[in-house]
């Protein structure tokens, strides 16, 4: 079977004890790899009902059969276990060069157990596999870390590090995996639980090939993706301007959300913080993730002033909304600053930006003061400030301990209602895409496994028009202020959007494919039997276990909802007056989908979908 | 009277209303990259015999000159849009959004990319001008 070296390493640190795994043809087919894969792992073998930060939560590594095989935007690799910050199904993906590196070592992924007596790090170079004493390592930042590892595993032989830096040892609950200083595992908190196993870094050297199952075919095909991803106009402006380049456009759409989600329009910000102002001024270079041509990595470098920063990896759109727009900060160069030690402390951007625009608005309704901040101004816009409250975060500091543990802890143990204005879903910050703009992404944000995400479907793509995968079922055109005809766009959207990320492919990438020609890849690498519609039955498959897994987590229908401040209108800008009909919206999705009046899979729709244990799991 | 897309005429007016507009005005402002040229491609069944370029002279919130140009001509201009008629009268129409037209590859764009996101509010004031045109479309 192509694509698979059907090799996973089995780990357990609390003996110290390597083995591996192989995994079943049929799983394979049924969930293809990454977090499809991982959640079947975690089924298969681990209780829901575990303790995320125990050792009984696995962290599981996982690629797909198409990384390494040298098709533009298959670089990616999964990160899944049980998420200490939200306590459901917690993934996130990661692009880099550590997926193929892993692969070209022979596995297709890694799953640790246990939780070690002491800090360790893994090194594996081809079939050589051991764990080593990282207690001289324990402290460090990822990118002093990722300096030294390289230096020690010999630089010529260019090994990929995967690290956390303090914030996951520090079980910083929205706490990142970092991949060689530039590519995060950023959602969900997954650096926390590999801090909680005391694991500080993996070392990945490989040197083998990933077979094809049709070699010229898959020639054919990746000679004709890499023209399309490199030619199509979202390949160009991510090259051009990275993912930031949609800040502009989306200020005029209503999709940029401003002052902790209170404003919808702020022209100064955009001109200020969007692609155009970061190319022109600090941009340096740009940087692609294996066999990518587009390459939307951003290299930046901020000269001097308060926000000085040595030349390395930029933010992306989303760390320039949640440390930009977010915090009503004009300043890229404090955007800049604040990402850095968002990296070098190993902390998703979103989570934490989001997390202190919550506190500026608590800063500025009262209900923190300068007592509790140890003096920090938490004024709005203040970007000193924030700099501050973002090391006491990670330090878990005073306030910063509490902040630390995400949005809906710190509102919850806040109180005076503090929850009305904390924006999560399911304990998961919501990312910078605004509902109200776009209402199909705010059923996406309910229904989606991990809590508010804009990435394991491709609903921000679709709904917003950059893709179209007419052959999939999509209509040609959305409109985003509507709640028209969306339940049905965001399955199809789930359902060809899992099968991606189980791949595991990169979205960018995705864009500019149909989606025939995704399943062909599917296809070609694998030998599977593999068109259209069993790649989205693969989708359907994938969403059910996980959101099966959810529910013996404890997700609940109540739990399908989005925060009071999306859902109150805004008084300017695009998306005045406008919010997406939840009633209706979750009406019509819970009927296509085949979820109960509890949240959960309808019992029949398990079974005709090949999941009879869950079913028995969750129905008896 | 209603003006014919595409032709001299509708060109025209559409350079008097682009100056007639406060929003372009206000969004346009800064713009000193030079002229825009937009491009109907040629259509002989519909009766547009040959590519139809318009030459937009944008400078600072105002259109100095409008006039129709080859297709060979409007690709020497800093930004050419090049579609369809079909496609033209889905963005006059307002059905099209032209950011998200070139993003799908349904116009296609030469040109500095980081310029015309910088200026998408202008470009959205561009198409608001043509809707106040009373256009006779050639399929209608």
């Amino acid at each position: 079977m192509g694509g698979y070296t059907g090799k996973v390493l089995e780990i357990d640190l609390s003996t110290g004890k390597i083995g591996t795994k192989s995994i079943k043809e049929e799983d394979r087919k049924r969930f293809i790899g990454g977090s499809g894969l991982a959640a079947k792992i975690f089924f298969d073998s681990f209780d829901p009902e575990v303790d995320p930060l125990s050792s009984e939560n696995p962290l599981i590594l996982m690629t797909g059969p198409v990384v390494g095989t040298q098709f533009p935007g298959t670089s990616r690799f999964a990160v899944c276990g049980k998420s200490p910050l939200t306590g459901i199904w917690g993934e996130g993906t990661c692009g880099g060069n550590f997926g193929p590196e892993l692969k070209f070592a022979g596995m297709d992924g890694i799953l640790f157990r246990g939780i070690s007596p002491t800090p360790v790090y893994l090194a594996i170079e081809d079939d050589k596999v051991d764990l080593r004493d990282a207690s001289d390592l324990w402290g460090m930042d990822n990118y002093v870390l990722t300096d030294l590892l390289k230096e020690r595993h010999g630089k010529e032989k260019r090994p990929k590090i995967l690290s956390i830096g303090q914030a996951g040892e520090n079980l910083v609950k929205f706490a990142a995996i970092c991949n060689d200083k530039g590519d995060f595992i950023g959602r969900t908190g997954m650096g926390a639980l590999m801090g909680s196993k005391r694991l500080k870094a993996i070392v990945v050297r490989g040197t083998k090939k990933v077979e094809t199952s049709h070699p010229e075919e898959h020639a054919t095909l990746r000679k004709l993706l890499i023209k399309k991803s490199r030619d199509a106009m979202p390949g160009q402006s991510l090259r051009s301007m990275g993912t930031d380049a949609i800040m502009d456009l989306g200020m005029m759409t209503g999709d940029v959300p401003i002052k902790n989600w209170m404003i919808g329009e702020d022209l100064e910000l955009s001109a200020n913080l969007g692609g155009p102002a970061l190319t022109e001024k600090y941009l340096t270079g740009n940087r692609a993730c294996s066999f990518c041509p587009i390459g939307c990595k951003r290299i930046v470098k901020v000269d001097d002033g308060p926000f000085k920063t040595e030349e390395g990896a930029g933010p992306e759109y989303q760390t320039c909304c949640t440390f930009g727009t977010l915090i009503k900060n004009y300043a890229l160069a404090g955007v800049i600053k604040a990402n850095e030690w968002c990296n070098r402390y190993g902390m998703d951007t979103i989570s934490c930006g989001a997390t202190i625009a919550f506190a500026m608005e608590a800063f500025e309704k009262g209900l923190i003061t300068k007592k509790d901040t140890d003096g920090i101004d938490l004024t709005w816009g203040n970007m000193e400030g924030a700099m501050e409250l973002l090391h006491k975060i990670a330090k878990k500091e005073g306030i910063g301990a509490v902040l630390s543990e995400g949005t809906r802890e710190a509102a919850r143990r806040l109180g005076k209602g503090a929850e009305e204005f904390g924006v999560e879903v399911k304990g998961l910050e919501v990312p910078m895409h605004d509902p109200r703009g776009f209402h199909g992404a705010g059923l996406a944000y309910m229904t989606s496994i991990r809590g508010a995400c804009h990435l394991m479907h491709l609903a921000f793509s679709v709904e917003q028009g950059i893709t179209t995968y007419a052959e999939a079922g999509f209509q040609e055109n959305y409109i985003g202020q509507t709640s028209e005809g969306k339940a049905e766009m965001v399955k199809l959207c789930e359902d060809l959007g899992l099968p991606c990320n189980s791949l595991v492919i990169c979205e960018f990438a995705a864009w500019t494919y149909s989606a025939n020609e995704l399943a062909e890849i599917v296809r070609v690498t694998t030998g599977f039997d593999f068109a259209l519609k069993d790649l989205l039955s693969c989708g359907e498959r994938t969403w059910l276990l996980k959101r099966g897994l959810g529910n013996m987590m404890g997700v609940r229908a109540k739990d399908d909802r989005l925060p009071k401040r999306i859902l109150t209108p805004l008084n300017e800008g695009a998306a005045a007056g406008s919010v997406p009909n939840v009633e209706k919206l979750l009406r019509e999705y819970y009927e296509i989908r085949g979820l109960d009046g509890d949240g959960r899979p309808k019992k029949e729709v398990l079974i005709k979908a090949g999941l009879d244990e869950l079913a028995k799991k969750l129905h008896g | 009277m209603a003006l014919t897309f595409p032709s001299v005429e509708w060109m025209e007016e559409y350079r008097k209303q682009i100056n007639a507009s406060e929003g372009y005005k206000k969004a346009g402002a800064t713009w000193t990259a030079g002229p825009v040229a937009l491009v109907i491609s040629a259509k002989p069944e519909m009766g547009i015999n040959e590519d139809f370029g318009m030459w937009l002279d944008l400078h600072q919130g105002v259109c100095r000159e409008a006039k129709k140009v080859s297709l060979e001509e409007a690709q020497k201009a800093p930004f050419c849009i090049i579609s369809d008629y079909a496609r033209w009268k889905q963005v006059i129409k307002k059905e099209l959004e032209p950011v998200k037209g070139m993003m799908q590859g349904k116009l296609k764009l030469k040109g500095d990319l980081p310029t015309i996101v910088r200026y998408v509010k202008a470009s959205q004031e561009l198409v608001e001008c043509t809707t106040r045109i009373e256009t006779k479309f050639l399929d209608e």
